[in-house]
């Protein structure tokens, strides 16, 4: 409509209306026809609205297929393991969280999969339900060493601090593993489950009291406990003469080889026990101790007490009959660390002594350097072989190199001699000579692969 | 090794450090012409090793060199000016800068065992332990940089970006420590 009042400028007439030609407006005087204003030819903005092309195509978020299925993996692991329902959802929602953050979101699928077994792991330690990650490693068929080092990194990253398992709650749902029950063995072979668990639990806590278990993979402990209470709970001569290759194969479950070494080592305690029990006149050999290991375990406290008191007043005659000898030894023990601490003034001294990495905790941190029978080791025996129970990598400690002789005082400014580092570079010729046989041995290889 | 006057002995094992060059390195040129090398293509580096200090350097064709082996801090920076220097006669234009301690590892014997389940149990959550991964207690300080793996034979290992956090390390865990320390040696 033209606003009220607008007169043409041509003739002055009022009559003015809207007049739409080719969908531009124009206000048109009717008496003589003139243009009296228009406007644009489109009212449209210019370039358009800003519409993405997602925004115009877009459809509704499916979730990732990788993530229902890991989700789905991760509920057939918790229904295999017969968790309860908390478990399940708990399992599920911190595998959603590792799932989608950066650290994950962009590995492998064998990875992936790795994690939901470790967020079933983590759930199931935060809910104290006890299970080894051996088991998990299991279901999944993965290295367990990938396992752990996924596990690390998903702890890091949903920031979830898991308690440490103890190794006797993880006991009976190991031996449940072990098929020896009445119903899957012949009878001479069987064990009802429950005595198995509850001998096996006693000999894993004397094991953990005499420095078995500590620092070792509770596994083969687990194993070599309910391979001497099966034999100790009917000590029959069919029972004792099985080894433990054959008792896995009736069983049914893998040997650790390291199994072997435990029940050595459990053998060797009980029987520095069953010494202590006064109703029995033979010598208790390892060939013998399993019949006496219920015993042993029924009064394992008393028999440990006796076995410490015994070991000190039997050291302590030691000392008295040796005279002058003992005398000296313990002097040249606290000479020999005066003479390594003599530059140390302060408590934490700090030496620049080349020494070996401790490694995986077979350290032992008392012998001397050198490592053949020298009078340093006679003189400062080790603590694990004055005490009666010790870790057995501190009675059998690794042979250690001698140390280097300790440098000079180094600033790290020196001055660099030419000569010391004219050695380190070839010359001309070596570089010609090495370059031909490089060259030569290039060409056999191929030749050897060609064939 | 009784601390009978007291004093306990950290001995440090290894330290490493890195500098830069601030030129590129051609790896076969250093591969061909250097005595104790090892060129590994695949991992695009090349492993020097220096006879005195006992210092192992992996250089990088972007300049960059790590030192690994040495036993002070001093040492360290001695074995990387002269892997420098050896570079600098191969004929590259080398410079030695940005000269930083990366990590120092140290060992020290408590004389006693350790109960590392009840050590755990204290110190949760700073203390970690996995018996099926690492036979040791990884506890972390968190008031400085400063690891420290806790075995039951005594044996502890601190790891720490200087000389100054080891030390402060085992001073603060050797009380944790104590605690801990088994009845069955009595």
């Amino acid at each position: 409509m033209p606003p009220p009042g607008l007169r043409c400028p041509g003739c002055g007439s009022s009559n003015i209306i809207d007049d739409d030609l080719h969908c531009q407006t124009q206000l048109v005087c009717v008496d003589c026809g003139a243009v009296v204003s228009e406007g644009t030819l489109v009212n449209d903005v210019v370039g358009g609205a800003d519409v993405s092309y997602s925004q115009t195509t877009a459809v509704a978020r499916k979730p990732c297929p990788n993530l229902l299925y890991g989700i789905q993996r991760v509920r057939a692991i918790c229904r295999s393991l017969r968790v309860n329902h908390e478990i399940e959802t708990l399992s599920q929602t911190n595998f959603t969280q590792a799932y989608q953050h950066e650290h994950f979101i962009n590995v492998s699928l064998q990875r992936k999969e790795v994690l939901g077994g470790c967020c079933v792991l983590v759930s199931c330690r935060l809910l104290n339900w006890p299970i080894t990650m051996g088991t998990i490693s299991c279901l999944l068929d993965a290295d367990p060493m990938v396992v752990g080092a996924i596990y690390k990194e998903m702890v890091q990253t949903l920031n979830i601090t898991a308690p440490t398992i103890s190794i006797t709650d993880v006991m009976e749902a190991h031996s449940q593993e072990y098929k020896i029950s009445p119903l899957d063995a012949p009878e001479e072979l069987s064990a009802d489950p429950r005595q198995l668990n509850k001998r096996a639990v006693a000999l894993v806590e004397l094991a953990a009291d005499t420095w078995i278990v500590t620092g070792r993979q509770p596994v083969p402990i687990m194993m070599s406990a309910i391979y001497l209470a099966w034999q100790s709970l009917k000590p029959t001569k069919q029972r004792l003469k099985l080894t433990l290759e054959k008792f896995c194969k009736i069983a049914k479950v893998n040997k650790h080889k390291v199994a072997m070494k435990r029940v050595a080592e459990m053998k060797e305690v009980l029987c520095k026990l069953g010494k202590e029990l006064p109703w029995i006149r033979e010598d208790v050999t390892p060939e013998n101790v399993v019949r006496h290991v219920e015993d042993i375990l029924q009064h394992r406290f008393a028999l440990l007490r006796r076995a410490m008191r015994t070991h000190e007043e039997t050291r302590l005659e030691e000392g008295r009959t040796s005279g002058k000898d003992s005398l000296n030894e313990k002097s040249a023990p606290s000479e020999i660390p005066e003479i390594q601490n003599s530059s140390s003034a302060e408590r934490c001294e700090i030496r620049t002594d080349v020494s070996e990495q401790p490694g995986d905790g077979d350290d032992n941190p008392y012998t001397a350097p050198e490592p053949h029978g020298s009078p340093q080791e006679d003189q400062e025996p080790n603590w694990g072989k004055r005490a009666l129970f010790a870790p057995p990598c501190v009675v059998h400690p690794k042979k250690r190199k001698a140390p280097h002789p300790e440098s000079k005082e180094v600033t790290g400014d020196e001055e660099i001699c030419d000569i010391e580092i004219d050695s380190y570079i070839r010359t001309p010729r070596e570089v010609r000579e090495f370059t031909l046989v490089q060259q030569m041995l290039s060409e056999k290889e191929d030749a050897n692969v060609s064939h | 090794m009784d601390s009978s006057n007291g004093a306990l002995d950290i001995v440090i094992t290894n330290v490493v450090s890195t500098f830069t060059t601030l030129c590129p390195l051609n790896l076969r040129t250093i591969a061909l012409n250097g005595f104790n090398v090892i060129y590994k293509p695949g991992a695009g580096r090349v492993q020097m090793k220096i006879r005195k200090p006992n210092v192992t350097a992996s250089i990088w064709s972007s300049g960059k060199i790590m030192c690994a082996g040495a036993t002070s801090e001093d040492e360290s920076k001695r074995g990387a000016r002269r892997v420098a220097r050896s570079l600098q006669k191969l004929g590259f234009n080398v410079r030695f800068s940005a000269f930083r301690i990366v990590n120092v590892l140290a060992v020290c014997y408590m004389p006693f065992a350790i109960h590392l389940i009840d050590f755990t149990k204290n110190n949760f959550p700073n203390a970690s332990y996995e018996p099926e991964l690492h036979p040791a207690v990884t506890y972390r300080i968190t008031n400085f940089r400063a690891t420290v793996q806790v075995f039951c034979t005594g044996c502890i290992t601190i790891i720490a970006p200087n000389v100054e956090n080891v030390v402060k390390g085992a001073e603060e865990v050797y009380p944790l420590l104590f605690q801990c320390m088994t009845s069955l040696r009595k």
